[in-house]
């Protein structure tokens, strides 16, 4: 990135001003969020608590993988189950705009609840250009509406510090580089997480599914890129569709569910192409899916398109935040 | 060197502006109802794509039509900046006959400013429903494509340039070279219009 070191001081000048008493980060353990609360942690130290949300929608091991880096990374930080919370309101949806409402709004209940029990009147965001950009504004169509905070009620009582909002994720991954940031290196992953992936209803029983086949598709890409078959993509992952379909399974007629993969080549994430992944891995993830999985999902099929026209993600993240952009020189 | 983006609400607005940074110019992004005496200061002017239909809905682009008027300096439309360009000195517009999402080739006809040290094909991103579907007088194709006649176009008495496709998005090929040489136009008229007596227009 053009100027990383002088951002970094910069940014933590700034949010030294900024933040004039305690803060929470709303904090995924995801490259962006990482960055912005090292930022912030080396701009205001203690008055800095890393909030992570488990809302029952997270990859397998994923929140022991972030607790991992909370400790490493010695932040003050607060892990909140609030899986029951997501489930239940979730039940029964399946209308993208409603989910995505619906999401963003238990993230904000649990930010503030943790906001207010340290005693914080900022809350940090780790969120970066194309978030806003293509959340839409004024003149902006909206593409698809980001999480970050999800339908920012106005009451809120915290100011927000978005310190990130004019990077992209390259260059957010350079100045996790520079900073040592553990998260640096990490796939992108919508905030909304397995919500977005799961078209239809979002139940305990069909974040399963997806939560498995994602990561069969993690782990057979990351070894096919290990052994030197392949480039290892920007973001690679498994949605799985709403519908099912005949199959036949040891001589019976079986209806399973199909699960679409999805890789891509990016370096901002604003344009795509499709990874040309070798035939013989996408074999090895259709068997390993179609077997480990057998009993919930018959079909595997690879999405071939680039962004534009397609986006990366199937489903829309939630959010209804838009600041009306002012954008100027930094 | 100022360079101000004129933002029409592209996905990719904001990108142009990243890489006129990373070109280390001086730029911001403008809201596309800025009255123009606000950015007369700009030695160039780059106009955004915009949201869809963006330049066939004329209240959607804001003072693009008076900054083309009134400003001197080299302007660069960019998608729905092209086409708003091309129709407001006279050109039409209509759905493409092909649209273009993704990649396209680009074949370059005309290597004097713009595509200049430029290679002859290249592949270019584009992202657009409509098109320019008669350029205006006074202007020449500059690069075409198998499914779009007007990829780049120029102005020829005044340096005022359209591209269809999208130079500031990373999959587009020698994306960074087009914007170095319209920056090469805006820096040499700059230092015209320095040496000039004023008053005078160019």
């Amino acid at each position: 990135m053009l100027g990383a070191e002088e951002f970094i001081e910069d940014t933590i000048e700034d949010l030294k001003q900024k933040i004039t008493g305690k803060a929470i980060i709303a904090c995924s353990g995801g490259v962006d969020s990482m960055v912005a609360a090292v930022l912030a942690n080396k701009a205001v130290g203690d008055r800095l608590l890393a909030v992570y949300v488990d809302n029952g929608l997270m990859r397998k091991g994923e929140t022991e993988e972030v607790r991992g880096m909370f400790k490493a990374t010695g932040l003050n930080y607060d892990i909140v189950d609030a899986s029951e919370e997501f489930y239940a309101a979730l039940a029964g949806v399946e209308e993208p705009e409603r989910k995505r409402k619906i999401i963003g709004e238990k993230f904000i209940r649990v930010f503030e609840r943790k906001a207010k029990e340290f005693g914080a009147e900022f809350l940090v965001q780790g969120t970066i250009a194309p978030d806003w950009i293509e959340s839409g504004d004024g003149v902006r169509d909206t593409i698809k509406s980001h999480h970050n905070v999800g339908g920012l009620p106005k009451d809120m009582g915290m100011t927000l510090v978005e310190p990130l909002r004019d990077l992209y994720k390259d260059e957010v991954r350079d100045i996790a580089r520079m900073l040592g940031v553990v998260a640096s290196e990490r796939q992108p992953f919508p905030g909304p997480a397995l919500a977005v992936r799961c078209l239809g209803e979002v139940t305990p029983e069909n974040v399963a599914i997806v939560r498995e086949a994602c990561y069969i598709v993690e782990d057979e890409i990351r070894k096919a890129a290990a052994a030197g078959e392949m480039e290892l993509p920007w973001q690679y992952f498994a949605v799985l569709l709403p519908s099912k379909s005949v199959g036949v399974q040891g001589d019976r007629r079986a209806y399973g569910r199909t699960i679409a993969i999805r890789a891509v080549s990016s370096i901002d994430g604003m344009t795509a192409t499709y990874s040309k992944i070798p035939l013989q891995v996408l074999d090895r993830m259709s068997v390993r899916i179609t077997n480990e999985m057998k009993d919930s999902v018959n079909r595997v099929v690879y999405d071939i398109t680039n962004k534009p026209p397609a986006t990366i993600e199937w489903e829309r993240s939630p959010t209804v935040f838009t600041t009306k952009n002012s954008i100027v020189m930094p | 060197m100022k360079v101000y983006v004129v933002d029409n609400g592209s996905q990719w607005t904001h990108r142009e502006w990243r890489v006129l940074r990373y070109l280390k110019v001086e730029t911001k992004i403008v809201p596309n109802n800025t009255p123009f005496d606000d950015i007369k200061d700009a030695d160039g002017l780059v106009l955004s794509g915009g949201a869809p239909g963006g330049a066939c809905d004329a209240s959607a682009m804001g003072n693009n039509g008076v900054y083309l008027d009134r400003a001197e300096v080299p302007i660069l439309g960019v998608c729905a900046g092209m086409q708003f360009l091309c129709q407001h000195f006279g050109g039409e517009l209509g759905p493409g006959t092909v649209p273009e999402f993704g990649p396209v080739e680009l074949k370059v006809s005309g290597h004097e400013d713009l595509f200049k040290g430029l290679p002859d094909s290249f592949q270019v991103w584009a992202s657009h429903n409509d098109e320019v579907k008669r350029i205006p007088e006074g202007f020449e194709v500059t690069a075409s494509s198998s499914t779009c006649p007007h990829e780049a176009v120029r102005c020829l008495d005044r340096p005022i340039f359209g591209v269809q496709f999208h130079p500031e998005v990373e999959n587009t090929e020698h994306g960074v070279e087009i914007f170095q040489n319209f920056l090469a136009i805006v820096e040499s008229r700059r230092s015209r219009r320095d040496t000039r007596p004023r008053g005078r227009s160019f």
